[in-house]
Parts: C-alpha cells; structure tokens; sequence
C-alpha cells in the first residue's frame, strides 16, 4: 500500500503545464489577447487577432504566448487544433495562421539544468513565423510553420527533466517557460470571421539522460 | 490483539492515509493541458487608386498639370486646353487609368460637375462632356482573374458609335447610354463586378485596370472657361 501511494504521489505531480507569463499582441486593429500573467495559473489565452483584411495596414498581427512547463522525468509537449473550416479557398486557412515555438528559458533556481540533452523545438515550428514568412507563387502569405502543421497530436517540444525537486503547488522558479508564436498577415482574405482552439499537452517523453 | 500491537497497526494505516492525502493535493495542482483560443475577422475591403500616367491627345493648349501615379491616391488635374474650333481635331481626349482593390463585390461610382463662365446654352454642359469607362482588366498575380466585371458606360464616348451630330440642332451629341457627364450628376453605378483579389497582401500592387476616358468635341461653343470636377467612390454593398 505505500509503493502504490508512492507511485501515485510521483504520478499525479510529474508534468504540468501553465500560464509562463502575460500574453502580447502587436499590430492588430482591434484586436486583443487576454491570459493570466502567473506562471502559477493554468495556460487558458484567448487571442482575438482583430481585423485581418487590408483595412489593417500592419505587416503582421503577431502575438506571443508564454507557456510554463514543469516535468521530473523527460517530457514532450504536443498541441492539437480544432476548428478553421474554411470552404472558400480564399477565407481565412489554417496555413494562413503563422505558428511556431522558441525562446526556451528557465524559470528560476529551482529549474533543472541538464547537461547531456538539450530541450528541443521540433521542425518546422522551431522558429519566430513573423520572421520567416514568405510570398508565395500565388502572391499568398506562407510561413515556414503554420496551423496547417498540425495534424492530430503534433509534438513540437520535447527534453530532459525541468524542475530539480517535486514541488505540491507551481512555483514561480520549478520549470521552464517558452513562446508560442502567432501571426497572421493581413491580406485581402474573403469576409468573415475564424475560430479555432489549440490545446497544449504534456506528457511524457522520449528517455533522455540529465 | 493487545494495546501496543494496535498501536503499531494504527500508525501503518495512518502514514499512507496521509500520503493519499499528499498524492491527492499534488493532482489537483498539476494540469497536463492549456488551451489558446483564437478568432480573427475579416471585413469587406475596397480602394482605389491610380493605374499610371494620363494619355492626353487631341487638345490645343492643354495638358497634364496633376499626372497620376500608379499605385498612389488618384488626384489628377488636367487642362484640356482649347474646345472652340481653332482646335481642329476631331476630339480632346484624356483617358486616366484607375486601379481597384477589393476583397469583396465591388461597385465603382462616379459624380460629376461641370461648370462653365457662359451665360447661354452653348456654353459647355455636362452633356458636351463625353464619358466612359474602357475594358476592364484582372491580369497579375494575386488577382481573381476569373472575376466578371459589368461596365454600365458606353466605353470610349470618341466611338463612332457613341455620338453623332444632331440632325437638327448640329450640335455633337454622346447619344449612347452614360456616354456624357449629364448621367453622373449625382453618383451613378459606372463598373461593378466580382471581388477582385485573392488572398494576397496589401503590398501586392496588381489589381484591376481601366481606363476612364473623357473627351470633348470642339465646336463653336461660347467662349468662356469651364471647370470638370469629377468624384470616383469605390464600394462593397
């Protein structure tokens, strides 16, 4: 009865996920982005890009989302997307919502550094999609990454443990946070208005050494 | 059992009681999900603005005093010069090419006003200033070729076609539907159509094309100078 209390305990506090810090957005016309600032609240953001066709003259709406993670065993972290149904081909598409991840950074003292494997941003979305978007032969915006990316259960992070100790509540210096990147350029898209939610997930991850 | 066997039997039920206890308040803590929510919109979107430089053939005198310049804010001033017969070609003509944007249907309108210094009826009117808009062309990359555009003028009003000397007052007339500036007194429907980019930047500069094309026929009108002010509105209904 104590090994099973004991594997429980480890299993219940292994992985987490929260908020890494106050969400921004630059470039919108009327749009916002409202998440918790804590890294001690759970990651529940909600991005309104605003308006997206040519009446907002900015390059790029982009927005940066921080995302905690706390683990005591080798983790990896996959996003999964619902909604974006477009039927016209030139309506806001999922390859026209720029995604990518970067900025890997540790928490505070408590974070674990790990020496033999490095926390790693998987390809395509290991970039800023602000940065890496490109014209396409039809004229379309295209970035290295987008939501279109996403199929099902796609990892897009994954390393070696990331907090030293457990801990029975989140602490503001037991993890690592990184960002999810967001962008949308805006282009003469047909009318309307887009929704879709993207789920993170961490679970455990390929056994890599500290 | 005796009170030290039980005592000792308490204690080992105890100690994992509290680590359900501890296991319990770690779960609650901990989340293997967040979410992003997202929502972006799109609203209709139409411009206009200059395709290029104006042809001005025909005229005495005249000129362009405002070019246009393509891809910029269409604000053009012309000077079609002399209009009485000591000008004798058949035709003043100027033709300034539009550019239009939209991500939606579209309608392009115009308004016309036209004031001259004579007191009488030969003076220029309205109706002596001849209008229309020529082919409409979707050509480039980004643009929705496929598009269908309706043009409600007559086309170029220096068409044979378009005008004629009135048999009983001899004075040239554009005869065909909104070929003269009297149609546009108030904003008037010229060219509508099908949304005309795809989903391409801003920084795309292709677009639809067409010519608007304005002429006068010099005749012995009275003399006097004469004004044309002319409005274009681009629209998505």
């Amino acid at each position: 009865m104590l090994m099973v209390c004991a594997v429980n305990s480890i299993s219940a506090q292994t992985f987490d996920i929260s908020s890494g810090g106050q969400p921004t957005i630059t470039g919108a016309l009327g749009g916002s982005v409202t998440g918790s600032a804590s890294v001690q609240n759970d990651l529940v953001v909600t991005i309104n890009f605003g308006e997206v066709s040519p009446a907002n003259t900015n390059s790029v709406v982009k927005v940066v989302v921080p995302v905690a993670v706390r683990s005591l065993l080798p983790y990896r972290v996959s996003v999964s997307l619902a909604g974006l149904g477009n039927a016209n081909p030139q309506g806001l598409q999922s390859s026209d919502i720029g995604f990518g991840v970067a900025n890997m950074r540790a928490m505070g003292n408590q974070s674990q550094i790990c020496t033999q494997s490095s926390h790693i941003f998987y390809p395509p979305f290991n970039n800023d999609p602000a940065s890496t978007a490109t014209i396409a032969a039809s004229g379309r915006v295209a970035y290295q990454s987008s939501l279109s990316n996403i199929a099902g259960a796609t990892v897009i992070l994954s390393g070696p443990r990331l907090q030293k100790t457990p801990n029975l509540t989140r602490q503001q210096t037991d993890g690592y946070i990184f960002d999810a990147i967001f962008t949308i350029t805006p282009q003469y898209f047909a009318t309307g208005t887009t929704s879709a939610t993207l789920t993170f997930t961490i679970s455990a991850g390929p056994i890599v050494p500290c | 059992m005796n009170t030290k066997t039980t005592r000792v039997i308490t204690r080992a039920l105890l100690f994992p009681t509290l680590l359900l206890v501890f296991a319990a308040s770690a779960s609650a803590q901990a989340q293997l999900t967040g979410t992003v929510n997202m929502s972006a919109t799109v609203s209709k979107f139409v411009e206009i603005y200059s395709g290029g430089a104006i042809t001005l053939t025909g005229n005495s005198g005249g000129g362009v005093g405002t070019d246009g310049v393509a891809n910029s804010p269409l604000a053009a001033a012309i000077n079609l010069g002399e209009l009485g017969p000591s000008n004798t070609n058949s035709f003043v003509k100027a033709s300034v090419p539009l550019k239009l944007r939209s991500n939606a249907n579209y309608v392009l309108s115009m308004n016309a006003t036209v004031a001259s210094t004579g007191s009488t009826s030969d003076k220029v009117g309205s109706a002596d200033v001849g209008f229309g808009l020529g082919t409409a062309v979707r050509a480039g990359t980004g643009v929705n070729t496929g598009g269908a555009d309706t043009n409600a003028t007559s086309g170029d009003p220096t068409l044979a076609g378009n005008g004629a000397v009135n048999g009983v007052s001899g004075r040239y007339e554009y005869t065909a539907a909104n070929s003269n500036l009297s149609a546009f007194s108030s904003s008037t429907t010229a060219l509508s159509g099908v949304r005309i980019m795809n989903a391409v930047p801003r920084t795309n500069t292709n677009g639809l094309a067409v010519p608007a094309i304005f002429s006068v026929k010099p005749q012995f009108y009275e003399d006097g100078s004469t004004t044309v002010s002319v409005t274009f509105t681009v629209s998505a209904p």
